[in-house]
């Protein structure tokens, strides 16, 4: 029997249509038709400035628009070799990583919606919230922030934001461990996701994973430790991997499991940060007047909470890029849906496809 | 003995691009020195033509091979591809990137992904380019997750002729890379097994990143907005 | 018995008539009417008990309101009155290539089958509509005609994704009646009668007097019955066939408007049935826990009421506390665990009265 799976769905993270090919409850084929949510953004890119690119790669990812906008950022400035004072580093690094707690809390709430689980969705949410309230005291914006520019930031910290950074901090440690207790170890979750979609590490490699998806199969990358970029190299923090604790490595249990842990590290990296940050310092005081990057072309990556977000950029001289890539982390993972997703049933697809985590407007841009 | 030679020269190149000679002039080894020169000359040749920025393998991992690649990847694969491939490479020789034909390219690509000391085993960006001048472009970022070396190889086609040979069995991420490359260039990448376009409807005319698209004029019946009056 | 003592009260008006039969059916039609009023009733305070439970679970405040009139009335009470009120208004969709006889007829079906449980269950010490002494088997054999029903409504909506619901939904039901009737059966062997008001009978005397501690065994099956109880209405851990996230609705997703809310009222039907029969099993029914207080008959409807209420307010507890099980699954944990356990249980209980009386 040939199926359809969306457009419209309550659980296809966005606007995409699989087509699969089931006999019975058993899956045979899955082909994803993608292009829904397409809307020129490499066209785009081609035809306004540089400074004018920062909205559009917000709305690519729209879950980790901080992500996105680190990416391009510090792809511009190794590009025009612009060097951005303290404040602006670490600022961005606490955005970046207040960005990941939320995306992952979002990722892990989807899923366990995926899986039947309506509780732990809301509490994520609820924490999310949060963090959410943050982003607006500082830009004035909860989703589409707009906030990093090719050498500096479109605003400083409001006063007040590093004390309510912290207790946000204290307020949300315990509760990994509520998730723990009421969705991770859950007798009912582990048999719905341990063994489930199996991704062993060299499909992985050969189709481009990166991020939690590649880590939960069991190969430690992550770009912040193994490329540094920004001031990555000052914090101590562990790189969570799977480790097959229920069922194979690389199953979809692994990878809630990395992303999880992966909020708790980033909670270190917070509390680093937020302690290390100079007092002093002017955000807009390394902006260009004017963007007009040399002659060349660059290629750089940077660690989002979906994967290796890479910006190709060929400039020729001009303030307005001559062409732009996006590669984005989702569309890699989305790639692997074939290959991990035959075989299993119809629940299990769905489970396989929340635990892959895509964001469709990354997939399509 | 040699190879620390080489990252001194390489450091005291870099040193006198950024404007500082003194190092360069500093090096007691009148070879050393003279060598630190050329290679100097031969950069800022290059600096002409292209960025000043190169690409650069950054071997501080946890890899316990020897990493035989320290310095400029692209270069000493570039040589190493001459070597075994003779007549693939194109155009002139740059620091950055490798300039391949596309005709060997498949059995370039599958040396690359097994090769013992290479094993270059994610492709990282397939990008398209329209270069101008009827040369549409294929750009492909290679990472090797073992040695952490990372290269970037690059075939020019012409328009009439777009055709590159596919890479997807090699890594399976082509598959779409080139999915997406065809959608949005034109380019065929001969051989692959469903070339389709992905991003776009299936019966889309035209080839939208191209510097001279123009945009169809209708779709199934529905305008294709140009401009932003007689938007109703 | 309240059918006859209605008649009989009936007959008590017009002396000489030994048989009449229109007396006989306005007797039979009062109660009926007044427990479809009762049906409806419950199922506004289970509907507003759903919203309100999920909501503090999931640590919001569900529908409120600023008070009569205001939007949803004060603390929400009138949501359920909105929400009927909006289904019996919208638009009756019927899909063009559905099949148009067995569309309509599959909600009456499934309402037929959770309505005609209701009549044997007990409320108090004579309000039952038909004191039947098949009781329980006649509950057992009734709770299967949801079947049926759910494979037409799947069937006949012409939508792969409702057929999938449809099909999962029959092999669930049907096998998951085989643990709840296995419990049943040890009822039956320590009570020794099928008559359900004879089955409480049995249980008076006190919260210790209850079937469920009479032994570890019928402890161990009440949990048994009342788990396959949830998995025969569909509810989570059980709601493959609906399962919202997968299939979008299952069964029931080319319904709307009043056939909608007929599936929907079934299902609370079906909770407060299998409730009933968990507590008239099991919990003692209309008796009093303490023995010789409050046993009058009308603390008997309270406490009857309550047992049903609290089954029905763990059974919501259940579904905002744990993800779903996979269809095959489920099937696993019936056929593999919950039969051998069952069926142990009868062993057991059978070898505990012989040796302990």
């Amino acid at each position: 029997m040939v199926l359809n799976i969306g457009p419209q769905h309550p659980s296809t993270h966005g606007v995409l249509r699989l087509q699969v090919k089931t006999d019975g409850e058993i899956i045979s084929e899955i082909k994803p038709f993608i292009g829904y949510l397409h809307r020129c953004f490499e066209k785009h890119c081609e035809n306004v400035t540089y400074e004018q690119v920062i909205p559009f790669t917000d709305r690519c990812d729209y879950l980790a628009s901080m992500a996105n906008n680190f990416g391009y950022v510090v792809a511009m400035e190794e590009l025009m070799e612009i060097k951005v004072p303290e404040r602006v580093e670490y600022i961005r690094v606490i955005m970046a990583e207040l960005q990941r707690i939320a995306s992952h809390l979002l990722a892990l709430g989807t899923f366990g919606l995926d899986v039947g689980a309506f509780t732990p969705f809301l509490y994520m949410f609820r924490d999310r919230e949060r963090i959410l309230d943050m982003f607006e005291m500082t830009c004035g914006a909860r989703l589409l922030y707009n906030y990093m520019w090719v050498g500096g930031l479109s605003h400083d910290l409001p006063i007040g934001f590093v004390e309510s950074a912290f207790r946000f901090l204290d307020y949300f440690e315990p509760k990994i461990e509520e998730y723990n207790n009421i969705l991770t170890y859950n007798k009912i979750f582990i048999e719905r996701t341990a063994d489930v979609g199996v991704m062993p590490a060299d499909v992985a490699i050969s189709y481009g994973v990166s991020g939690p998806n590649l880590r939960g199969s069991g190969v430690k990358w992550d770009i912040r430790k193994d490329e540094p970029y920004s001031i990555y190299d000052r914090f101590d923090f562990d790189v969570p991997v799977g480790i097959g604790e229920k069922g194979n490595l690389g199953d979809c249990w692994d990878r809630f499991n990395v992303r999880l842990t992966e909020m708790g590290e980033s909670i270190k990296i917070l509390r680093q940060a937020l302690t290390q940050i100079p007092k002093n310092g002017d955000v807009h005081q390394t902006i260009p007047k004017k963007i007009r990057p040399p002659k060349g072309s660059i290629y750089k990556r940077t660690e989002t909470p979906r994967g290796d977000l890479g910006f190709y950029i060929i400039s020729d001289g001009s303030p307005i890029p001559n062409r732009l890539k996006m590669r984005s982390p989702a569309f890699t993972a989305l790639s692997v849906l074939d290959e991990i997703g035959r075989g299993w049933m119809l629940s299990d697809v769905i489970a396989i496809l929340g635990s892959l985590d895509i964001v469709l407007g990354e997939i399509d841009r | 003995m040699s190879d620390e030679r080489d990252k001194l020269i390489a450091e005291v190149v870099e040193k006198a691009l950024r404007g500082d000679m003194d190092e360069i002039n500093n090096i007691e080894d009148r070879v050393t020195r003279s060598k630190a020169k050329a290679a100097l000359a031969k950069a800022k040749r290059a600096q002409t033509a292209d960025s000043p920025h190169q690409i650069e393998a950054s071997d501080t991992g946890e890899s316990t091979a020897p990493n035989t690649l320290s310095g400029n990847p692209n270069q000493k694969v570039g040589e190493r591809i001459s070597e075994k491939f003779p007549d693939s490479r194109d155009g002139e020789v740059a620091d950055t990137h490798i300039q391949l034909k596309p005709d060997q390219w498949n059995e370039i690509a599958t040396w690359l992904k097994t090769e013992e000391d290479l094993l270059f085993d994610s492709l990282q960006c397939i990008t398209g380019m329209d270069l101008g001048e009827n040369v549409l472009e294929a750009r492909y970022n290679l990472h090797s997750m073992k040695h952490r070396n990372a290269i970037e190889i690059r075939i020019a086609v012409s328009r009439e002729i777009a055709q590159i040979p596919s890479i997807e069995q090699v890594w399976r991420i082509g598959d779409w890379f080139e999915r997406e490359t065809y959608d949005m260039y034109g380019i065929r990448f001969t051989g692959h097994r469903d070339l389709r376009r992905i991003l776009l409807p299936e019966d889309w005319e035209g080839w939208p990143l191209r510097k001279d698209y123009e945009v169809q004029e209708t779709y199934h019946g529905i305008m294709v907005p140009k401009v932003k009056e007689g938007w109703e | 018995m309240t059918v006859d003592n209605l008649y009989n009260w009936l007959m008590g008006f017009f002396p000489g008539i030994t048989e009449s039969p229109i007396l006989l059916i306005i007797a039979i039609l009062v109660p009926c009417l007044a427990l479809f009023l009762f049906i409806a009733l419950y199922a506004l305070v289970a509907i507003y008990g759903e919203l309100k439970v999920s909501s503090f679970m999931q640590d919001r405040v569900g529908p409120m309101g600023q008070g009569v009139g205001l939007h949803a009335g004060k603390w929400g009470l009138l949501q359920p009155v909105a929400d009927a009120l909006k289904l019996l208004t919208k638009e009756d969709l019927i899909p063009e290539k559905a099949d148009k006889t067995l569309f309509i007829m599959a909600p009456f079906m499934i309402f037929i089958g959770a309505f005609i449980a209701f009549v044997a269950i007990p409320f108090g010490e004579t309000l039952i509509i038909a004191d039947l002494n098949i009781g329980i088997f006649y509950l057992l054999a009734v709770g299967s005609l949801a079947v049926i029903a759910l494979i037409l409504a799947g069937w006949s909506s012409n939508n792969k994704w409702s057929l999938y619901g449809g099909m999962r939904s029959a092999a669930q039901i049907i096998s998951y009646e085989i643990p709840a009737g296995v419990s049943i059966v040890i009822v039956i062997m320590l009570t020794g009668t099928l008559n359900m008001q004879d089955i409480i009978k049995y249980q008076d005397g006190g919260l210790f007097n209850w079937i469920i501690f009479a032994n570890p065994f019928t402890f161990i099956a009440f949990f048994i019955y009342f788990i396959s109880g949830i998995a025969e209405t569909n509810r989570t851990p059980f709601d493959i066939p609906e399962a919202e996230s997968e299939i979008v609705g299952g069964f029931h997703t080319e319904y709307s408007g009043m056939r909608f809310a007929f599936f929907f009222l079934s299902e609370y039907a079906n909770m407060f049935v299998v409730s009933g029969i968990a507590s008239t099993g099991f919990l003692g029914g209309w008796q009093s826990p303490i023995s010789g207080y409050f046993n009058t008959p009308s603390w008997g409807v309270f406490w009857m009421l309550s047992k049903i209420m609290f089954l029905v307010f763990v059974m919501m507890w259940f579904r905002w506390t744990f993800p779903r099980l996979r269809v095959d699954q489920l099937m696993n944990v019936c056929w593999k665990v919950f039969l051998p356990i069952g069926l142990l249980n009868i062993f057991g209980v059978g070898i505990w009265t012989l040796i302990f009386g």
